[in-house]
């Protein structure tokens, strides 16, 4: 079971929250200040902060947190909205979500969170496939055959799966995958894309994992 | 007194002094040094003097005993070996022209009175130079007669001229030489100042203030300087009350919408959970217009709050070149799935412009985008259609969005479009970008446009 830390000190607001986290399956630990954080710590998946809280506020306790573990995501949950206010959060949380929001887009930018990070321990199923995402295994349910991928291909698939329901440009993919500058007019991407699909769709020729979104990118949908 | 001579001024007018005085004193001063050494000269050569030769030729010529031939020869050769250019004879007691050397001109053999008295007036302050004495202690002898041109007697003042003239012409272009050089000094030394004010006022620090300048005298330039100073001073001062009052009017507007939007996630989660309740479908559809008007409320809480930014200049804009159809694509590629949940069919032909980045605030451009986006999924809903594509013209690169909504004119029933436009605006025209927007029951097309 996913373990999110949740530091709220408005109480309609957290109690709200908390409660709607749970139900959608989630453990959650609520505090209203950001004194006894350290205790709860190690045994946290995610964390999810709001900015102005009594005693320190929400950015000095994200970044006392990401100093201690790096490897634990952070949302900062707040109703400021500047610019300025994003970028101090975003220059350590790794993600910024603004109040008012609706609980499902929370829990979807939770979703997307443990996928970067790896914090999940339940399989993913897509389509025919099952997928175990912390070792990357990939089954062939119809089959039950394991589909084995070559290192470029294991990598793109990676991606996709890290960034699940994100619609991926093809300069975000190949600078993720290849780690150097896309060049326009490179055909390796669609290269390697083509023989992704070979190995992972029933039918390669009308691809149902690998979306193509036409005029931007690619997305693989949950 | 002393004040006095800090200024320029003064000493302008100093230099002025000199300049109109300089020719006179130069002459006074030259006619001082050239009497001094004329009255030294006079002593060493006073063998040349007409006196003293007069007197030596009357000591000589009264010396002589006899008058014989021979010792009036001898005293001629003497004086002739002394003053080459001299002429002597004798005329003797019996007035006959005797014994002579160098002599050039005619002169009659027979010494009448009435010729010597002629010739004696002749020559009386002319020229030759002629001093005529008796020989012996008596005139039956008869006389001794010495001639030297008046040339070989130079006045001391060509003496000197000979001498010193050189130096005194020297002395003369150092004199004018160090008068300009003094001028050209205290005119350097002002100009060399105004430069270095000059350079103080335009170099800029980091805030884009100017530095202030070092003032080293309290002239009219260090006067100039020290006012210059304060003026940097009092424009500090203001940056700094300037930057201030806009920090706390950051602070006012980020505190006001934050705490306009807390009551509004608190209402947003009572109907959250209203709505997790079995309830009616009239409800059901109250609990929906309510979360629709929610989210109306937030949007222009954020607008408004950028638009007093904008409206103030207080929006921060941070210009860098990014690659501009990569920002649009990956935007789009962010609001695809809002778009797709609404059942649009979204077309996108993204092509490579010439000049690849565009000068512009990622937050800023971001924001444009956003607006825009908002627009098209709030008031053209209807059209289910959204299209981004790249256009390239001769004047201007451009994106464009097109909808086939009803247009603008079809008055949506949220007012607030305007303020989200006007951003849009404000935002185009910061980044030096154009954009047109074109509306009609068909749809709307805005075009943003950077202009080649």
């Amino acid at each position: 079971m996913v373990r999110i830390l949740y530091i709220e000190d408005d109480v309609e607001i957290g109690k709200w929250v908390a409660e709607d986290l749970t139900d959608k399956g989630y453990q959650v630990i609520w505090l209203q200040s950001g004194e006894k954080i350290e205790e709860h710590l190690e045994s946290a998946d995610l964390v999810i902060l709001d900015v102005m809280l009594p005693g320190l506020d929400g950015f000095s306790i994200g970044k006392r947190i990401k100093k201690a573990k790096k490897e634990l995501p952070i949302l900062m949950l707040s109703a400021r909205t500047a610019v300025e206010d994003k970028v101090e959060g975003l220059s350590f949380a790794d993600d910024y979500l603004t109040k008012p929001f609706h609980p499902d887009e929370l829990a979807a930018r939770i979703e997307v969170l443990l996928r970067r990070f790896q914090k999940q321990d339940e399989q993913l199923e897509i389509q025919h496939l099952k997928i175990f995402p912390k070792e990357m295994r990939i089954v062939n349910k119809k089959t039950g055959e394991e589909i084995l991928l070559t290192g470029k291909q294991f990598h793109l698939f990676q991606f996709f799966i890290r960034h699940l329901n994100q619609i991926l440009t093809k300069e975000q993919l190949y600078e993720g995958v290849w780690g150097e500058p896309y060049i326009e007019g490179d055909k390796t991407l669609m290269v390697h894309i083509r023989y992704l699909r070979e190995k992972i769709e029933e039918d390669p020729a009308d691809p149902k994992i690998i979306e193509t979104i036409r005029g931007i990118g690619y997305r693989v949908k949950a | 007194m002393r004040k006095l001579f800090r200024s320029l001024q003064a000493k302008y007018m100093l230099i002025i002094l000199i300049a109109i005085s300089l020719v006179q004193i130069s002459f006074l001063a030259i006619a001082a040094i050239v009497a001094e050494i004329a009255e030294t000269i006079e002593t060493p050569s006073g063998e040349t003097h007409p006196d003293a030769i007069e007197k030596k030729w009357h000591e000589d010529a009264n010396a002589l005993q006899t008058g014989s031939n021979d010792e009036i020869n001898r005293l001629f050769a003497k004086w002739k070996e002394e003053y080459p250019e001299a002429s002597m004879f004798w005329v003797d007691g019996q007035g006959r022209f005797a014994a002579h050397i160098g002599v050039e001109k005619s002169l009659p053999e027979e010494w009448t009175p009435a010729y010597t008295a002629k010739f004696i007036k002749e020559r009386y302050g002319g020229d030759p130079f002629t001093v005529i004495a008796f020989i012996g202690q008596d005139e039956t002898n008869g006389f001794l007669v010495l001639e030297i041109p008046r040339k070989m007697f130079k006045p001391p003042i060509q003496i000197v001229n000979e001498q010193f003239g050189n130096y005194l012409l020297l002395g003369m272009l150092a004199i004018i030489f160090i008068f300009i050089a003094i001028s050209y000094l205290f005119f350097r030394s002002i100009r060399k100042r105004l430069l270095h004010l000059q350079q103080s006022m335009t170099t800029r620090d980091e805030d884009g203030l100017p530095v202030p300048a070092a003032v080293k005298k309290q002239d009219e330039v260090g006067q100039l300087e020290q006012t210059f100073n304060q003026m940097v001073k009092e424009l500090r001062e203001s940056k700094h009350r300037e930057q201030e009052e806009e920090q706390l009017r950051r602070e006012l507007i980020a505190n006001l919408s934050h705490d306009l939007r807390t009551p509004l996630t608190k209402i947003n989660a009572q109907i959250y959970a209203l709505s997790k309740e079995k309830v009616s479908e009239e409800a059901r559809r109250a609990i929906q217009a309510m979360e629709t008007s929610i989210r109306d409320i937030d949007r222009l809480i954020e607008n408004l709050m950028s638009y007093t930014l904008l409206m103030a200049s207080k929006y921060k804009l941070e210009r860098k070149a990014v690659d501009a159809v990569r920002f649009v694509r990956e935007s789009l590629a962010s609001w695809y799935p809002v778009f797709e949940k609404e059942k649009f069919a979204i077309e996108a032909e993204l092509d490579s412009f010439e000049t690849q980045h565009w000068q512009v605030d990622t937050d800023w451009f971001g924001r444009i985008l956003d607006n825009l986006f908002q627009n098209v999924l709030r008031h053209a809903k209807s059209g289910r259609y959204l299209k981004v594509k790249t256009e390239s013209t001769a004047h201007y690169d451009a994106f464009v969005i097109i909808d086939r909504g009803k247009g603008m004119k079809a008055g949506s029933n949220e007012k607030g479009a305007g303020i989200g436009l006007s951003i849009v605006d404000m935002m185009v025209k910061g980044m030096e970008l154009e954009w047109d927007i074109q509306s009609s029951e068909n749809g709307t097309t805005v075009k943003i446009m950077k202009p080649k």
